[in-house]
């Protein structure tokens, strides 16, 4: 056969035919789910799983996770609000700023985890109770006088509204792909994150920072993180406490749904995209067809299980 | 002189063991010097009958993660479990302890089929667990829609009585079998799996049965967290054991087992699980803002690693010195 396609390549190949997959079955059982309108939903609230995604990707990649994405991102939309205080001259800053915040969490996730030797789950879990209570702690439970204020217009404009008809979280996440396989397939950078993620200490010995490529690929978890916070609430108006937490696990699911080892070394940015389509595929079907809550909790744990049996086996040891 | 430093400073596995007595002595401290007294029995019961649901599903973690797994579904089979014993555990006699053996089942078959997923299936352990928790957490929501049901207090006399210190009792048998198993043929393939899973299968060891087990307690232990969950609190709630994932693996860190697997006790995971139940009560009783508490939780959690990893390197410098 061709000798392009290659193991990576086909498990690529078949996160696109699984969403395929989903979405004409979901088409097919209920009319109006292929609609444009409907089809429009999925994209924008897949993006944001995809935004995580990525981040959480890039920390698998070299055998890393991060479970420190629930507070990063909460605690980025918190930041986004009570900065700029709906006004949208203050809005560069209070990007900036909750970039920055994602950014600096990622970096003290990298830091423990490539230089003190701390575990990537302890490091991470960690974090996130660490966010976690500041976030709530300063802004007092979401009660403090700023907590009220909303993101400004025209982030709201640009997520609520869209540019040209194309929702803007589109538009970011094709953005963010593009990156993401510009990055990984093409720069010195890419091919040093699969060295570390195939066999951390052989790179190590080729002369790959294998510490300082943990910790850019933390921080930039910590800015998609970030990045996604900015997104919901640009999209919502108003942060929630607890908005980052259906990401925690989702995220996880879409990566080694999109064909990523979980073990590291291995995997495309674009199977995640389909991933991510995938998990909130099944979902919004779910919702339309009105199944309950718990019909919908068990079906989507039997969606992943089907998906993993079919190419997300490890290796036989004998 | 240098053999004795050297036994003084901890290793890993003793680290639980330290973590516990420092935030003991904290609690002390914070409590006495806040109230003015010393904590009564009163209050050793509470923390003892609070604690225990943490204990078992840290147990039942440190087991999978001694093989080098990871259970994320715990969560997922003590809110299914708790969903159980809240609505059937009810009325007097032999009938609500029958009922309590289902409950133990149940648990022990839904960590049976993560093991089958994991050995036979041979999908990595975290995504394993992460859909079954899913389906899991789903039969909750099934079984008990909105949070309600009770439990009989011949049960509640029996398991955490809030007179007696019952707990211990079942503090004990539960530290006691840990004991016996590790000693057993199962208990040493635990370790076998842990350290080096080939080598482990080249001598004979049936590695993917020591899953199966492994997982099996697991669902075991979850159960009767959940059994102890519905007795202290007395109503069930189908979202009840969302927070044990997060709190058995950090109990199962703080006490020193190894995330590479083979290296740690169970015993170190209920160390860790008790300092883990203290430390939120000195943070009360230091008058600590609650919505702070999950930064000192997180703290705690990366220093007491850190105390762990500094321990290793002086030891193991000391060593090449010696």
């Amino acid at each position: 056969m061709n000798a392009a396609i290659t193991p990576d390549v086909r498990r690529v190949l078949y996160a696109y035919a699984v969403a395929a997959a989903v979405l004409s079955l979901g088409a097919v059982l209920h009319p109006g789910f292929a609609s444009w309108t409907s089809l429009r939903a999925v994209l924008v609230v897949a993006a944001f799983t995809g935004f995580v995604a990525a981040g959480q990707m890039l920390v698998v990649l070299v055998g890393g996770i991060d479970l420190s994405i629930p507070w990063v991102l909460n605690g980025a939309a918190i930041v986004l609000t009570t900065t700029s205080l709906g006004q949208s001259s203050r809005l560069p800053q209070a990007l900036a700023l909750a970039l920055g915040v994602g950014a600096l969490a990622g970096f003290a996730n990298g830091m423990g985890v490539a230089w003190l030797g701390v575990p990537a789950v302890v490091m991470t879990l960690g974090m996130n109770g660490v966010l976690q209570g500041l976030s709530l702690g300063l802004s007092k439970g979401l009660t403090c006088a700023s907590c009220g204020s909303y993101a400004p217009q025209p982030l709201r404009d640009l997520f609520v509204g869209g540019v040209a008809g194309i929702p803007a979280a589109l538009l970011v996440w094709i953005g963010v792909a593009l990156l993401m396989t510009v990055l990984l397939t093409l720069t010195t950078f890419g091919r040093r994150v699969y060295a570390v993620g195939v066999n951390s200490r052989a790179a190590f010995l080729s002369g790959v920072g294998v510490r300082g490529v943990t910790v850019a690929l933390y921080t930039l978890s910590g800015v998609f993180a970030a990045l996604a916070g900015i997104m919901l609430v640009g999209y919502g108006g108003q942060p929630s406490l607890g908005l980052g937490d259906p990401y925690l696990f989702e995220s996880i699911a879409a990566v080694v749904v999109g064909g990523v080892s979980i073990l590291g070394g291995r995997g495309h940015y674009l199977g995640v995209v389909a991933g991510s389509l995938t998990l909130v595929a099944v979902t919004t079907f779910l919702q339309a067809q009105r199944v309950p809550e718990y019909g919908r909790l068990m079906i989507y744990g039997l969606v992943i299980l089907v998906i993993l049996f079919a190419y997300g086996r490890d290796k036989a040891h004998d | 002189m240098r053999d004795l430093i050297g036994r003084l400073v901890p290793t890993q596995a003793g680290l639980g063991y330290i973590v516990l007595v420092a935030t003991a002595a904290a609690y002390l401290i914070v409590y006495t010097s806040s109230l003015g007294r010393f904590p009564t029995s009163f209050d050793y019961l509470s923390i003892l009958n609070t604690m225990l649901p943490l204990v078992f599903v840290a147990i039942g973690q440190s087991l999978v993660v001694l093989t080098g797994g990871i259970d994320l579904s715990v969560g997922g089979i003590v809110s299914l479990c708790v969903a159980v014993t809240a609505t059937t555990v009810t009325g007097t006699g032999i009938a609500p302890f029958g009922w309590l053996i289902v409950v133990l089942v149940l648990g022990a078959a839904c960590g049976a089929i993560n093991g089958v997923i994991v050995a036979a299936g041979r999908i990595a352990p975290i995504l394993a667990t992460l859909a079954t928790l899913s389906i899991f957490t789903g039969l909750a929501l099934w079984v008990l829609p909105v949070p309600g049901g009770s439990i009989p207090s011949v049960v509640r006399n029996v398991l955490s009585n809030p007179n007696v210190p019952t707990g211990l009792i079942w503090l004990g048998v539960a530290i006691g079998g840990w004991l016996v198993l590790r000693r057993t043929r199962f208990g040493m393939r635990i370790y076998a799996v842990g350290s080096d899973e080939t080598s482990a299968r080249a001598v004979g060891v049936p590695a993917g049965r020591v899953k199966l087990g492994v997982y099996a307690l697991s669902g075991l232990c979850g159960a009767l967290a959940s059994v102890f969950y519905v007795s202290t609190t007395t109503a069930g709630d189908a979202n009840a054991g969302a927070p044990f994932i997060l709190t058995s693996i950090a109990s199962v860190v703080v006490g020193g087992v190894a995330f590479t697997g083979g290296r740690g006790s169970a015993l170190g995971a209920v160390a860790g699980a008790v300092a883990l139940t203290l430390v939120i009560d000195v943070l009360f009783f230091a008058g600590i803002d609650p919505l702070y508490q999950s930064l000192f939780q997180g703290l705690f959690l990366v220093v007491a690693v850190l105390l762990g990893t500094v321990a290793t390197l002086v030891a193991r410098r000391r060593r090449a010195a010696a």
